[in-house]
């Protein structure tokens, strides 16, 4: 009996999305926060791997942040109050930028502020200068501070003003990141898409707050602190579908991501890429994991491009 | 802050209960030794395969010998409850070695090296690396000893209940050792409150200390900026300012002079 071997194909699935008029060689980048300025973890992982790195927020001052206690494990996750410490956008400039030259990837600056003229300001001398940042990913939705930016990120008109006033000064990407503390997402979703944004990126944080029950004590300084890791997969899924279904950019997914499938499944709700953070605390090199386990999925499942699956998820309902 | 950091599966090859509540493990660690500098440095474990809890656990290096690192734990949580389960063979994945050591004595110096709770880890490493100094170990209770209290070689044991050794705390055997020293320097680990009284006394004194603390951590490595602590009062400054106010466990510490800080 003769029999037939069918040599499988060798088959590679094609990670690159684009955003705007870019392209990115895959859609796993990292959460700003947890991945400083992108250069300090540079000997536990390849950072060239990565689609994006996303820095820390830079804000148009030095900032100290909170009082500790700052950060606290919960179940499944953990809570921050870091209260956006940050070298300032001068320092930022003047040591970070030049190490951007030789990164090999894609870099996003995240920016924050507490007033118009400050996220101006910072957009403005980073602007001047000549560097390779592709975009920015403005926060607006900092759950930690008094004044971060979530004035803006609660408000319409607010994070329409505010996305216009940068896509006036500025032809490279705006993303603007979503807050889950809202009454209605996509609202503050379809403002940005208003104002110019190219993109849009959720979830920031979730307000969370814990308590040592032996000491009575609140586990944060401020009380309250944004909740970040596996526990809010599932919110950030349903906000990456709600913000898919009511704006025409791109929506970047975040929050709880530690697998390759997790991505997959954002991917699913609506993303055309995502964001690994809090696994990046636990692995330098999640990023990468992650990366692999999608070319692995794309190989078992013989998808073609990655870009195929973004909003394909099957619903019982429109 | 440019110390290489490095991450690796460590085979287990020693878990044992040393008192109660209190476990030493040591596992193989060959690139984390290969980039170790000295006592007082930590490492960060991974001791839970599920995301229950997503966060390394900071743990200092209690010994160093060959490829091994040890490590002395207190059964407190799930995790370290954990931790006490794996047996020789059992892989944990590890962090290291981060942070900074202990410093700044020379011949000259009189040793005195105090630690309170799980606090003797990097303790004991210190005192396995200089040549002769005074050590305090302090407990609530006898079962949470695992030393014999030897004044004649300098070890000194402290409970609480006076089950063994000094009653009271660390620190009457503190001040009595400081008056009997010619150039005291002292170097502490354990609670809070201990190091804050340990701070004052070594004030009060006038005689330098070293203290190593203990925090939460996300990253271990500087980057979440999550384990800030208080630094000392200086002139405040009037324009906005980064890392004055705070300095981070993680990678300007864990061992900290006591003027430097402030528990307030």
């Amino acid at each position: 009996m003769v029999r037939f071997f069918r040599l499988r194909k060798f088959h590679l699935i094609d990670l690159r999305i684009n955003i705007g008029d870019i392209t990115f060689r895959n859609p796993v980048f990292t959460a700003s926060g947890t991945f400083g300025y992108g250069i300090e973890a540079s000997y536990l992982t390849d950072v060239s791997k990565l689609g994006a790195i996303v820095t820390k927020s830079v804000t148009r001052f030095p900032r100290e942040g909170n009082p500790p206690p700052r950060v606290v494990e919960t179940p499944a996750g953990m809570i921050n109050s870091i209260g956006l410490a940050n070298v300032g956008v001068e320092r930022y400039i003047s040591e970070m930028i030049p190490l951007y030259d030789n990164i090999g990837t894609k870099v996003i600056m995240n920016i924050a502020g507490t007033t118009l003229e400050e996220y101006c300001d910072v957009l403005e001398k980073v602007e001047v200068i000549s560097s390779n940042i592709c975009g920015y990913e403005i926060n607006i939705s900092c759950p930690n501070v008094k004044k971060g930016g979530m004035q803006f990120g609660v408000d319409s008109s607010m994070t329409e003003a505010l996305t216009a006033e940068m896509r006036k000064r500025t032809e490279r990407l705006i993303i603007m990141k979503l807050s889950p503390n809202v009454t209605d997402i996509t609202s503050i979703a379809k403002a940005a898409e208003n104002g110019g944004a190219d993109a849009v990126s959720a979830i920031n944080t979730v307000v969370g707050m814990s308590i040592d029950p032996e000491t009575g004590k609140s586990q944060i300084y401020t009380t309250y602190g944004g909740l970040s890791g596996p526990a809010i997969k599932p919110i950030g899924l349903a906000a990456v579908h709600k913000v898919y279904q009511s704006v025409n950019i791109p929506v970047i997914g975040l929050g709880g991501i530690t697998t390759g499938l997790d991505a997959v499944e954002y991917l699913l709700a609506g993303a055309v890429a995502v964001q690994v953070g809090t696994a990046t605390f636990r692995h330098a090199d999640a990023g990468e994991q992650i990366i692999n386990e999608l070319h692995q999925f794309g190989d078992s499942k013989s998808i073609e491009r990655i870009s195929s699956l973004t909003g394909a998820v099957k619903t019982y309902t429109e | 802050m440019n110390k290489i950091i490095r991450k690796e599966n460590c085979l287990v090859t020693e878990n044992l209960r040393l008192a109660r509540n209190l476990w030493s493990m040591k596992f193989q660690a060959p690139e984390i030794v290969g980039e170790y500098s000295g006592a007082g440095q930590f490492v960060s474990i991974l001791a839970d395969d599920t995301w229950e809890h997503p966060l390394r656990r900071p743990m200092s290096i209690a010994d160093v010998k060959g490829d091994c690192v040890s490590i002395i734990y207190k059964t407190v949580g799930a995790v370290t409850k954990s931790l006490a389960r794996l047996q020789t063979g059992n892989a944990i994945n590890v962090l290291g070695p981060l942070g900074n050591t202990f410093t700044g004595w020379d011949d000259e110096n009189d040793l005195i090296l105090v630690g309170g709770g799980v606090g003797l880890a990097p303790i004991l490493n210190l005192y396995k690396t200089v040549k002769s100094s005074t050590v305090i170990l302090g407990a609530r209770t006898a079962e949470e000893h695992f030393f014999t209290h030897s004044p004649q070689e300098g070890v000194f044991l402290t409970t609480d209940d006076g089950s063994i050794g000094i009653r009271g705390t660390v620190i009457p055997t503190l001040e009595c050792k400081i008056l009997s020293k010619q150039n005291p320097i002292i170097f502490a680990c354990g609670p809070e409150p201990m190091l804050k009284t340990i701070q004052n006394v070594a004030k009060k004194n006038h005689i330098p200390a070293q203290l190593s603390v203990e925090s939460y951590m996300a990253c271990g490595m500087g980057i979440c900026q999550g384990c800030a602590i208080k630094k000392s009062e200086k002139e405040k400054s009037s324009v906005p300012t980064y890392h004055e106010k705070y300095d981070l466990v993680c990678v300007n510490g864990p061992v900290f002079s006591a003027e430097e800080i402030s528990f307030d």
